[in-house]
């Protein structure tokens, strides 16, 4: 059984024009990011971890792990007080626990660096990044090093990386 | 006749054993266990260990009991959390219900709902390897 879950964020989605940079996918299609795990539960992971999307673009995060549960939860105080980690102007989304062959989507309007992370999993590591657009200049986001923040040595890709290469996936 | 008293004594131990061992040999085992995927989000049934049952009082190490998909036990699992394994912290006198041992597997897993925290699992199979096969999907 799949189960899709759908959330439209940023308010002001249809105010933003998208952008036209070369290369990125169209903003009706949805960018799929998996979610992951060995076999033995050893290892779980986002597939792809980075990605660079226009706005007004959908993301769908998809359980492909057979033996575990997994979220896609936004870095902002809404969730769990965690420290704000996307744009100032979007909204934060929690897709709660998805079983094997969930889904849930969102869309995202607002420019910026968006980063996530999987509640039963940030401490395995298992975060990633969506780039929108162009980011924001400096101050797109809280500083990762306050309290609350990721645990030490978390591992999101470079921004710079992401908006070169548009998928980034952990080697 | 201290041997006699030792010879009934191991009987009886024996004969326990066995009992304990009958009560949880098929799925559902009995009261405080409950199914895993009632008690947190997860699968009914989990590859590689099968439907869980446990007692949410011992959480989180357990025993996990681990039946195959025709209801039969085959493995008791423990779930001890990285962090808990130093000097300051120690699980002592865990249950082991499930009666016979075959064979022991330890690994690491990276936490699920319910033990969130990387954790290592401590299986005590109750088949023999080649019975692994029976939850592997």
């Amino acid at each position: 059984m799949t189960v899709t879950r759908r959330q439209v964020l940023g308010l002001m989605g249809g105010l933003v024009p998208a952008l036209l940079l070369p290369g990125i996918s169209h903003a009706g299609n949805p960018v799929e990011i998996q979610m992951r795990g060995s076999p033995d539960g050893s290892r779980v992971w986002f597939d792809p971890i980075g990605v660079l999307i226009t706005p007004g673009q959908s993301v769908r995060w998809t359980n492909r792990d057979p033996g575990n549960s997994h979220t896609a939860t936004a870095y902002h105080p809404a969730n769990f007080d965690r420290p704000r980690r996307i744009p100032g102007k979007a909204a934060p989304w929690n897709s709660d626990y998805l079983l094997p062959d969930e889904s849930f989507s969102v869309t995202l309007t607002q420019t910026g660096v968006y980063d996530f992370y999987c509640v039963p999993h940030e401490h395995a590591g298992m975060v990633g990044r969506i780039v929108v657009g162009t980011p924001e200049p400096p101050g797109w986001t809280a500083d990762p090093r306050q309290a609350g923040g990721p645990p030490e040595g978390t591992l999101f890709p470079p921004v710079e990386e992401i908006m070169k290469k548009r998928i980034v996936r952990r080697t | 006749m201290r041997m006699t008293v030792l010879a009934l004594t191991l009987i009886a131990f024996g004969s326990v054993s066995a009992s304990a061992a009958d009560t949880v040999s098929k799925a559902p085992p009995p009261a405080p266990y409950k199914q895993v995927s009632t008690l947190v989000k997860l699968p009914d049934f989990l590859p590689g260990l099968g439907q869980l049952f446990v007692d949410p009082a011992t959480l989180p190490a357990g025993p996990f009991l681990a039946y195959d998909h025709d209801g039969k036990l085959v493995s008791t699992v423990y779930m001890i959390p990285v962090e808990d394994l130093n000097a300051n912290k120690k699980f002592d006198n865990l249950a082991a219900p499930g009666g016979n041992v075959d064979h022991v597997d330890i690994y690491f897993n990276a936490g699920h709902p319910g033990v969130e925290k990387p954790h290592a699992h401590i299986v005590l199979w109750h088949v023999p390897v080649s019975g692994e096969a029976r939850v592997a999907k």
